[in-house]
């Protein structure tokens, strides 16, 4: 069994060359148009039973098909002395004198070069290509020799950070973004080549590559906590309004470090679009930016203005409906959006959720000129999800800051392990008119996958606003989880993860389709 | 008798034709790459592909043709495709077939 083929298909390759083969491969088994696809569909038949049988192969060497099953090609191959056939589904050649199937490199790589077009015509994503290594991989490997065993018990990618004082903010972002799989993959593959200057007194200054540095720790297989101190400083540095010894809320530090790093992604792949800062290819907005659509109606003319803004996370209200607000973080350029119509508290994730697609009726005080019927009208304003970034963040809104008093909403709100956002997509909206139960029971029964989501993390806080700590649960293996108070990390329950209060909600999209 | 073998070969006739509509609209491919996904997501694949190797480990790699692997494999191949795969593949051909009437 090798890549040769065989002598008879030498002496056919010798006699008729390699075209044979490609007019056969380009005609029946890839159809690269409609009517391509007409004609295999006519054709296609045994010759003999003058129907769709199993496994049909076509002669290389005369116009003849045949099925497998019943023998029909066998016989012609006896009879005619044709000993080669391709096989009509996957292209592979049949030598009846040999008895197998034969391989021939220099046919495979007709083939190939035949295939690319087809799966975009009919509407299916790249098919799947196993991982293959390259020569200088493979020089890597044998060089660096020393391997490490990744077993359900390895504790490889945990490790404790130690508080700074009041650090627990950052250390519960760094364990959620450390635990995030496409981040991580990026980063142990050495992904990132910093094109950042060093500063004066010859310190990185780039904060993907302290990212980086912390990614190196991790996974170092030392089990004593790590001392962040160079990340502090860079963030200290930075972004000023984080800098102190108090406590600061996880949230913005999450949209900080976010921007942080995109910014320093783009100075390293020189894509500085200023005014479009979610449109770059850095990793940062390959994961984390989604698109949130924005749906104006015209209460006069039911014209709909629409607008999708790029996002990093879904901030959700708590509590009973206060005047809408929609305002965005202080920190950077576009985070999260929030609006709360309602008038019920929402105890679970996919409430908060459904609130927050609800149609909002704007009233009389905040009348939108229309820009078709040109007038003052009242309008129904409604957010759904465009696109899904690979990992969404939610942020629950616990920290009330009205005038005159800080409030801390500490109610229970219940999230799943698993989260289908079908019903949320700006797709379910346009089927619907607006947002209602029946999308969500139809979601359950749904078969597609691209909407589905798994959490990996979860960022607690306990206290109160005054005086409060955070702490996060992480996602090692596919059931484990554990629980990371700074410098402590323990094994948690499942269950635990999912009874915690909840502050921010990190899910991972389940599959990942290739483009 | 003859009842049956006009069932037959009506029966086979229609699986043709059934066949042919859904190789021109191009809906045979996306199925394919529709089931293809679902026996990977559910393991079926790594289950028959072990399966594979042991036969394979069994007969010696020189002596092994497909139709050996395909005789081996086959019955349990097609008993382990689960009973959600099945459903969701049938009801999609429906689906096909009822638009295809209209």
């Amino acid at each position: 069994m090798n890549c040769n083929g065989c002598q008879h298909l030498d002496e056919f390759k010798k006699e008729h060359g390699t075209e044979p083969y490609r007019i056969i491969y380009s005609h029946f088994i890839v159809c690269k148009s409609a009517d391509a696809r007409r004609r295999k569909a006519n054709q296609c038949i045994c010759y003999v039973c003058r129907l769709y049988a199993p496994r049909l192969h076509a002669c290389m060497s005369c116009v003849y098909i045949g099925c497998y099953g019943r023998g029909h090609i066998h016989e012609h191959a006896y009879k005619k002395e044709h000993y080669l056939a391709i096989d009509v589904c996957y292209g592979v050649i049949h030598c009846f004198a040999c008895q197998d199937y034969v391989y021939d490199k220099e046919l495979e790589a007709i083939a190939r070069a035949s295939t690319p077009k087809l799966p975009l015509g009919v509407g299916i994503k790249m098919t799947f290509l196993e991982w293959e290594p390259s020569d200088q991989e493979i020089d890597l490997l044998r060089r660096n020799s020393k391997r490490r065993r990744v077993e359900e018990r390895s504790t490889i990618g945990l490790r404790g950070l130690i508080n700074l004082g009041n650090t627990c903010f950052m250390n519960c972002i760094v364990q959620a973004l450390i635990h995030t799989p496409v981040l991580r993959d990026y980063f142990l593959a050495d992904k990132h080549n910093c094109n950042i200057h060093m500063n004066l007194n010859n310190n990185n200054q780039c904060l993907v590559c302290e990212l980086s540095q912390i990614f190196q720790e991790f996974y170092s297989g030392i089990q004593a906590p790590h001392i962040p101190y160079r990340l502090l400083h860079l963030v200290w540095t930075s972004a000023r309004h984080l800098a102190g010894y108090e406590q600061q809320d996880a949230h913005e530090f999450l949209i900080a470090a976010l921007d942080l790093l995109h910014q320093h992604c783009q100075a390293t792949n020189g894509n500085v679009e200023s005014g479009r800062p979610h449109h770059c290819n850095c990793i940062i907005d390959q994961i984390f930016t989604g698109g949130l659509q924005s749906d104006v109606t015209c209460k006069q003319c039911n014209n709909v203005s629409t607008t999708i803004d790029p996002i990093w996370d879904v901030s959700l209200d708590l509590g009973p409906a206060s005047p809408a607000t929609n305002g965005s973080h202080s920190s950077s350029l576009c985070s999260g959006y929030s609006n709360s119509p309602g008038n019920y508290d929402p105890t679970s994730l996919i409430d908060c959720l459904k609130r927050f697609t609800k149609p909002e009726h704007l009233g009389s005080s905040a009348k939108i000129k229309c820009s078709c019927c040109h007038s003052y009208q009242e309008s129904t304003k409604q957010l759904t999800m465009k696109k899904l970034p690979i990992v969404a963040c939610f942020h629950l809104k616990r920290f009330e800051h009205s005038t005159g008093y800080h409030k801390k909403i500490a109610t229970y709100v219940s999230f799943p392990e698993e989260l289908d956002m079908t019903p949320f997509m700006s797709s379910s909206r346009n089927n619907n008119n607006g947002y209602s139960l029946q999308v969500v029971q139809e979601a359950a029964r749904s078969l597609s996958c691209e909407n589905k989501y798994s959490l990996f993390a979860v960022v607690n806080h306990s206290g109160t606003i005054e005086c409060g700590h955070y702490t996060c649960y992480v996602r090692q293996h596919k059931d484990q989880w554990f629980k990371c108070d700074d410098h402590l990390i323990t094994k948690a329950m499942p269950q635990e993860v999912l009874n915690s209060e909840g502050y921010l909600l990190f899910y991972h999209k389940q599959i990942l389709e290739y483009s | 008798m003859a009842d049956m073998q006009e069932r037959k070969i009506k029966d086979a006739q229609m699986r043709a034709q059934i066949n042919q509509k859904l190789v021109e609209t191009g809906e045979r491919e996306r199925l394919k790459e529709l089931l293809r996904t679902r026996l990977v997501e559910c393991g079926w694949r790594d289950q028959l592909k072990q399966y594979c190797k042991e036969v394979v480990k069994q007969k010696g790699l020189e002596h092994i043709t497909v139709d050996d692997l395909v005789s081996e494999i086959t019955p349990k191949g097609r008993a382990l495709v689960p009973d959600n795969v099945k459903k969701e593949l049938l009801q999609r051909i429906r689906t096909f077939l009822a638009q295809q009437s209209n």
